[in-house]
């Protein structure tokens, strides 16, 4: 085929692409048969490589993404298989599969810019990178010099998805004194259960091991949307026998791959775990020797004022040679016992049931029950009556499932983080883990309890790249609420004046969107920096703003929390136009704060090689986890960190119950002793008896109402005037805000956010199908479209977090949270361990049709 | 030999996601979904449908169903639309006119039409200057006809080709290499021994709209859990 003197040759480009592996076609000549303009691109030579890189929003998959680039463009991105374990292929979601419509979209930050317009207004001229650095740097110091260093703040988010980038300006911070504030806690996704009941930040099983359980039990996790990657692994499960049980108040996309989905009312989990254990015990279906050597529940509660029996304090007894994080109590099994903290070995005649009189050292005695005596008495409470009014599950389903659940070994249970982002969510998470921890299923394959939100954890030791000097740190529900009498955590004495913020829109898409907005507004930050891959709705209300190279632009060394892969983030193209990696921008502002800094930032070499000798100094220094990795090894793919469960699986406290290892393992970057204290026992703790526990009635678990201490305290009028609870889950669409702006995202809900309600209430307030309609509150508003959802429960109001303000009709849906601080989360402070934590969940709000009066 | 492909109900999870991946490989320009993926009886994707009795929910992709008797063929006035030797309906990009009988004539509604030229709808979406996504090099058949092309022009019909581009060097389609449920299957359906083959062998498959006749080499497996 012939035509202007060009041979078509197709033949060629087959063979061409065969001899070249996959697509590798260079030096291809095409002819259109029409020679049609469109058809005119086939004549031009390319070039074709193809990078391996990482998606890395925080969604905790950490899916291995490849880039086909050609001419300096990425054309596509498609997914990965190349996982030891071909169960974690294929990795790479709609989200991240169109994460370049934002990386190519009309949001990018091209150039620095420096406010020009009031704040909050994004009206900004461009500037050099030289003029934005003096200024932000003379700035800084400014507020330094006025109000101290630890005046500025320097918020970002969490560490596992970056740790060269962020760390780079983790370290800065240090080094000048300034205030971290911790993604986790501010997200609202630590779940504090888990440090007061097993004294970690948090654990996961990995996806793989669900295939281990005979029964996974969901209480509000939307695993097939927001686990989507690894969700098959739930489904397969259930083809190879194990029971799939979702406990929601909507009937979710899991939902609806469950064998049994149990319509809870919102926040009555712990209500129904009560329940559950109630039976677990009265029909002795519990493990007694797993309880025994794991738990405190054999430990004896002094009755006069509620504290555990010290050992110190009974006759004949001492406390042994332990460390200060540790406390010797005592058990009885027909005298009385030292529990050494430190080793799990309490004999198995030890009494769980009992009173007895302790004969104390200074001659008087004192009546002590077990821990477990006390719960056992406590849940004849949760009575069949009580049971269906707090959760609307009746009690003959609750004993079906609570024998279900003790008989079925592993059973895994998971605690979803819209289920735990309440008030009251500590106390659910500590119901929750009586259901594996009384059925014997901790530190064992396909066992335990899980969480599943942020990609918060720092799986090495990071000390010689995030902190050259020592950090401070202050929780964020401080910053928008002011200190509170009990606070522990240090807070700066001036306040945050300054705020440097990245990787996030705090201004939008955090608790409290409008009283940041306010502080901006009002002058009390006195000077904000932002440094972001996109123009986001944050960006508008900075002083200063960096555009930062994206993915696919940088090197970064990505982990996650739900499976143990390290991988690398590799540029497959150069950072378009003026765009810079955060590192160097923090070398920038480094030198500029204080020549000696720069050292840290490896000096002289260009923006990636510097990011590479990070990511090298992490792994060198990282500590067991990294032994054996070099980024050698991560250039060609993901590769294993140790674990510490059978096969190298990720199977949390397995080292304490197969080898009696004290709890809690490591929490990274803290040390042992300061999470240590949370269980100071060295065991699984039901009982709390540090005083705001013993105070608010929560030194064991018990299920309280939701609103009751937070929403009608703080505005009594709220109760009977916002009858409905205001969940923010996440979309199938975006994670968190990243993909809001994202072309294809939008197409797929037709560019509409929406209110999701129940037809039955719809039909109560008038509102129909489409409707336009405003949630709303005492606190702010937002708009959304209504979708009459048969699925959803009464009284409740589903809205899915992400939307930027700009789909909202400038609205926020976080102009209606509170920042409300449980005092149990103010007993101890250590980052994103043990911290108040964004309750987005604890919400009251109406809803109306758009435009009806008040 | 017969290519088709077995999409597993009970494995789908309605993510979209290949949906998604179909859209960015193929450099479809904003508004044009080659796949896409329902909620059947709802308005709404993972929204239950409103209906008595207890609340069910499944998810159906759909795209080209590359049938044996293809409505969209036999209307096609300048023979653009083929059948080739694979049993892969395709679109022969220079010969189309537009006329879009094709669209009317298929009972899916999975054909497209190109209302406007894709690399000027791109740039009014506001991709960067000079930017376009998908996978960059033509595709012809053996006897030269282009059934593939980044940016096909405006006033065409498109539609999924089981991914010529990929499958013609061995590579799988992009929805079934992507899909993270493994939910997809491919292959060829006279192979007693392909994973297909054996799917429709073992298990109970629906076709869609059978009773048109249109005889669809796309099969569904059963949302219900196998036994």
């Amino acid at each position: 085929m012939v035509k202007g003197g060009f041979k078509l040759t197709r033949r060629r480009f087959l063979q061409g692409a065969a001899a070249g592996g996959l697509m590798a076609g260079t030096g291809i000549f095409y002819r259109g048969k029409q020679g049609t303009a469109w058809s005119q691109e086939e004549l031009r030579p390319k070039e074709v490589k193809f990078v391996r890189s990482v998606c890395s929003p925080n969604c905790t998959s950490a899916c291995g993404i490849k880039a086909m680039v050609v001419d300096g463009q990425i054309k596509t991105l498609t997914p990965t298989n190349d996982y030891p374990e071909p169960e974690y292929g294929p990795r790479g979601c709609l989200r991240g599969l169109s994460f370049l419509n934002l990386m190519y979209g009309p949001d990018r930050l091209e150039k620095p810019m420096i406010r020009v317009g009031e704040r909050g207004k994004g009206e900004f001229r461009e500037v050099t990178w030289e003029e934005a650095l003096d200024y932000t740097a003379e700035k800084l110091k400014e507020v330094a010099a006025k109000y101290g260093p630890d005046s500025i703040g320097f918020s970002f988010q969490v560490g596992g998805t970056g740790h060269v980038q962020k760390g780079a300006w983790i370290a800065l911070s240090t080094m000048a004194g300034w205030t971290l504030l911790h993604p986790y806690d501010l997200n609202g996704d630590l779940p504090m259960f888990f440090p007061q009941t097993f004294g970690v930040q948090t654990e996961e099983l990995e996806p793989i091991e669900w295939l281990n359980s005979r029964y996974t039990a969901v209480f509000g996790s939307n695993v097939m949307v927001t686990r989507l990657i690894d969700a098959d692994l739930l489904n397969q499960s259930r083809v190879k026998g194990a029971k799939l049980v979702v406990f929601d108040p909507v009937y979710s996309a899991t939902a609806a791959k469950a064998d049994e989905w149990i319509r809870l009312k919102p926040s009555g989990d712990a209500a129904l775990a009560l329940c559950m254990a109630r039976v677990i015990i009265e029909e002795e279906l519990y493990d007694r020797d797993f309880i025994i050597t794991y738990t405190d529940l054999p430990l004896l509660i002094r009755l006069d004022n509620g504290k555990r029996l010290k050992a110190e304090d009974v006759t004949g007894l001492s406390k042994p040679d332990i460390p200060d994080y540790r406390e010797a109590y005592v058990a009885y099994n027909g005298e009385f016992l030292t529990v050494h903290p430190e080793q799990l070995d309490l004999p198995l005649n030890v009494k769980l049931f009992g009173q007895w009189e302790a004969p104390l050292k200074d001659g008087t005695t004192v009546p002590v029950k077990t821990a477990f005596q006390l719960l056992q008495e406590q849940l004849k409470e949760i009575t069949p009556d009580y049971v269906e009014e707090e959760t609307g599950v009746s009690w003959d389903t609750a004993v079906r499932l609570a024998r279900e659940m003790a008989a079925a070994k592993p059973l895994h249970v998971i605690y979803g983080a819209s289920n735990y982002q309440w008030y009251h969510g500590d106390l659910k998470g500590r119901a929750l883990s009586l259901l594996p921890v009384l059925t014997g299923n901790i530190g064992k394959p396909g066992a335990g309890i899980s969480t599943y939100a942020g990609q918060y954890r720092v799986r090495m030791d990071v000390k010689d790249w995030w902190f050259p000097a020592t950090p401070k740190w202050t929780p964020w529900l401080y910053f928008l609420h002011g200190p509170t009498k009990e606070m522990v955590a240090p807070y700066p004495k001036n306040g945050l004046k300054g705020f440097v913020f990245g990787w996030h829109n705090p201004f939008d898409q955090h608790n409290m969107a409008n009283r940041l907005r306010e502080m901006a507004g009002n002058g009390e930050l006195e000077f904000i920096v932002a440094m972001d891959f996109q123009r986001t709705t944050s960006c508008d209300w900075a002083d200063v703003v960096f555009p930062a190279a994206g993915w696919y632009e940088k090197t970064e060394l990505v982990t996650t929390p739900l499976h143990p892969y390290m991988q690398l983030q590799q540029p497959a193209v150069a950072p378009l136009g003026e765009r810079k990696s955060e590192l160097w921008m923090a070398r920038e502002i480094a030198k500029r704060l204080d020549p000696g800094f720069e050292a840290h930032f490896f000096p002289g070499n260009d923006e990636q090689t510097a990011a590479e000798k990070a990511v090298d100094l992490i792994l060198r220094t990282g500590g067991p986890p990294t032994a054996g990795i070099t980024l050698e090894r991560l250039k060609k793919g993901p590769v294993r960190m140790w674990s510490e469960g059978p096969n190298n699986r990720q199977v949390p406290f397995y080292e304490q119950f197969a080898h009696k290892k004290p709890f809690p393992p490591l929490s990274r970057p803290a040390a042992l002793p300061a999470t240590a204290q949370f269980v100071k026992s060295g065991r699984i703790e039901f009982y709390k008896d540090e005083d705001p526990f013993l105070r608010l009635g929560e030194e064991l678990p018990v299920h309280k109402p939701p609103f009751a201490e937070s929403e009608y305290r703080l505005l009594p009028e709220a109760k009977g005037k916002y009858t409905f609870a205001y969940i923010t889950r996440n979309s199938l669409y975006r994670v968190h805000s990243t993909h809001s702006n994202n072309i294809w995202m939008n197409e797929l809900e037709d560019g509409k956010a929406k209110v999701f309600l129940n037809p039955d209430d719809a039909a109560a307030k008038g509102i129909k199908e489409g409707d336009l309609v405003e949630v709303y509150n005492a606190r702010g508003l937002v708009k959304g479209y209504a979708v009459l959802d048969p699925g959803m429960s009464r009284q409740m109001i589903v809205f899915e977090q992400g939307w930027w303000a700009r789909y909202l009709k400038d609205t926020s849906y976080n102009s209606l949270t509170y920042p409300f601080i449980k005092p149990t989360h103010e007993v101890y402070f250590v980052p994103g361990m043990w911290a108040p934590n964004t309750a987005w969940n604890e919400c009251l709000v109406d809803v109306r049709k758009a435009g009806e009066a008040v | 030999m017969r290519l088709g492909m077995v999409i597993d109900l009970y494995k789908c999870i309605g993510c979209r996601t290949c949906a998604v991946v179909c859209k960015q490989v193929n450099s479809q320009p904003p508004g044009t979904w080659w796949n896409r993926v329902f909620t059947p009886g709802s308005q709404h994707h993972q929204v239950a449908p409103r209906q008595t009795g207890r609340l069910k929910m499944s998810f159906l992709p759909v795209s080209c169903q590359m049938c044996d008797n293809p409505a969209c063929e036999r209307v096609c006035p300048v023979g653009a639309t083929y059948t080739d030797e694979q049993g892969v309906v395709l679109v022969d990009l220079e010969r189309c006119i537009g006329c879009r009988y094709c669209m009317s004539a298929c009972p899916y509604g999975v054909r497209q039409f190109n209302w406007e030229d894709p690399k000027q709808a791109k740039e009014k979406a506001g991709y960067a200057k000079g930017y376009t996504y998908g996978y960059p090099f033509p595709q012809r058949d053996k006897k030269g006809r282009l059934v593939y092309t980044p940016n096909r022009p405006k006033g065409i019909t498109e539609k999924c080709t089981f991914c010529v581009q990929y499958t013609s060097k061995g590579e799988l389609p992009m929805c079934v290499q992507a899909c993270p449920a493994g939910a997809r299957h491919f292959g060829d359906l006279d192979d007693p021994n392909s994973t297909v083959g054996r799917l429709i062998r073992e298990r109970e498959t629906i076709r869609l709209l059978e009773e048109l006749g249109t005889s669809p080499k796309v099969y569904y497996l059963s949302p219900n859990k196998p036994e």
